[in-house]
């Protein structure tokens, strides 16, 4: 393989990781603003407030877990991708040599 | 395989389309990353970067002329957009060559890039080029599709600016399909992203602040920039040592068709008529750069004094 390939092929990598990466933070936050909307509808219920909260909190955070995961399988995967990659651009230098 | 035997014929492959593409979606984004995508400016053949060494532009081309032919590609394309459909191995370069003794070279260059930016780049470029050129130049004829052709009055501009020796050997500019009063497209694209942006609702707002990472060289497409305001303010003027051609299409074979009016040749709409206009009723944004009649346009007025 080419050294411009393995280069382009790791551009392709690190594009998708950072696409992945900022869309999941994104989407996370737009998905914790809808997530709030209809617990603070209920919250105005005086006698659930208090579980209502609880029960957000909680939803809010298995929201950002979810996220959170993504990420860092996003980041693993990212990191697999590149070793294998530095591999390849050995090999690749390698049978550039003179 | 089959990329291998399209570069043979002189089309690039697949996958520098794709690249292409994204470049043209994203490129300032990448060459600010230092993404292995972003795109360099060169020229190219046979789908590769030409180095500008006398031996490698010899190889590609044979004996030189001492007339060049600068090709620019449009938005999101590249150097493939010049090949005719249904004979790649033909471009309005190649055409010029055999029909007038023009040495065509083809410009790649990251279209997502401020269209300032690129037209800086290119004069620089045109410099390397008379430097590594084997044999003297009389002259330079110039042709931009769509945004190329901004690039090119940026590039002039700038060699005006600082006395570059090429801008004096440019005789002629063709622009095709270039929006010198801006796209219309990039006008209505910026005015949704603004009322996405500005509707009080998280998902809208997510859809605009997406489409307002598009590149700088698409936004730039929405007044026609090529210069940036703060080195120039006002109208740039176009090279008053060269004559400029401007060719456009239509969506229709009526000119008048309300649909030619309303979206000109897809992409752009045509600008008023005058001596140094054409205009190709029935023609395409993206066929303007491969067309026989255009070609045919083109070497009539490079064949006229």
């Amino acid at each position: 393989m080419e050294l411009e390939t393995v280069r382009r092929i790791r551009g392709a990598k690190e594009l998708v990781e950072e696409a992945v990466d900022a869309a999941t933070f994104r989407i996370g936050e737009v998905q914790r603003v809808m997530t709030r909307k209809p617990y603070a509808v209920l919250a105005h219920v005086t006698p659930i407030a208090v579980p209502v909260r609880a029960i957000e909190e909680a939803h809010v955070h298995i929201v950002d877990g979810v996220y959170f995961a993504i990420r860092l399988g996003n980041r693993l995967a990212g990191l697999m991708a590149g070793h294998a990659l530095d591999r390849l651009e050995a090999h690749a230098r390698g049978k550039a040599a003179p | 395989m089959a990329e291998d035997e399209g570069r043979e014929l002189g089309r690039p492959a697949w996958s520098a389309t794709a690249t292409s593409i994204l470049n043209g979606c994203i490129g300032d984004y990448l060459t600010r990353r230092d993404n292995g995508l972003a795109i360099d400016m060169a020229f190219y053949g046979r789908g590769k970067p030409l180095p500008l060494t006398p031996d490698s532009l010899r190889a590609e081309w044979g004996p030189p002329t001492r007339k060049l032919c600068v090709l620019l590609h449009g938005l999101c394309c590249h150097e493939g957009v010049w090949n005719y459909p249904d004979d790649p191995t033909r471009t309005y370069g190649h055409a010029l060559r055999d029909d007038l003794g023009y040495t065509p070279l083809f410009l790649r260059y990251n279209t997502g890039l401020p269209i300032p930016y690129n037209g800086k780049s290119l004069d620089t470029l045109l410099d390397e080029l008379l430097l590594a050129y084997p044999e003297p130049v009389d002259e330079i004829i110039l042709i931009g599709h769509s945004m190329g052709g901004l690039v090119i009055r940026g590039a002039c501009h700038n060699g005006v600016d600082r006395d570059a020796s090429w801008v004096r050997l440019v005789s002629k500019a063709f622009y095709l399909g270039t929006p010198h009063e801006g796209a219309v497209l990039e006008k209505v694209a910026q005015l949704m992203t603004s009322v996405l942006r500005a509707v009080p609702h998280p998902v809208t707002a997510l859809v605009g602040d997406v489409a307002e990472q598009r590149s700088q060289g698409i936004k730039d497409l929405r007044d026609g920039t090529t210069v940036h305001a703060d080195d120039f303010a006002g109208a740039v003027p176009w090279l008053a040592s060269a004559r400029h051609y401007l060719i456009a299409g239509t969506v229709t074979d009526d000119p008048e068709h309300l649909a030619a009016r309303l979206f000109g040749d897809g992409l752009v709409h045509p600008p008023q008529a005058g001596d140094n206009v054409r205009l190709f009723p029935g023609v395409g944004h993206m066929d303007l750069a491969h067309d026989e009649a255009v070609y045919g346009q083109i070497r009539t007025w490079c064949a006229s004094a």
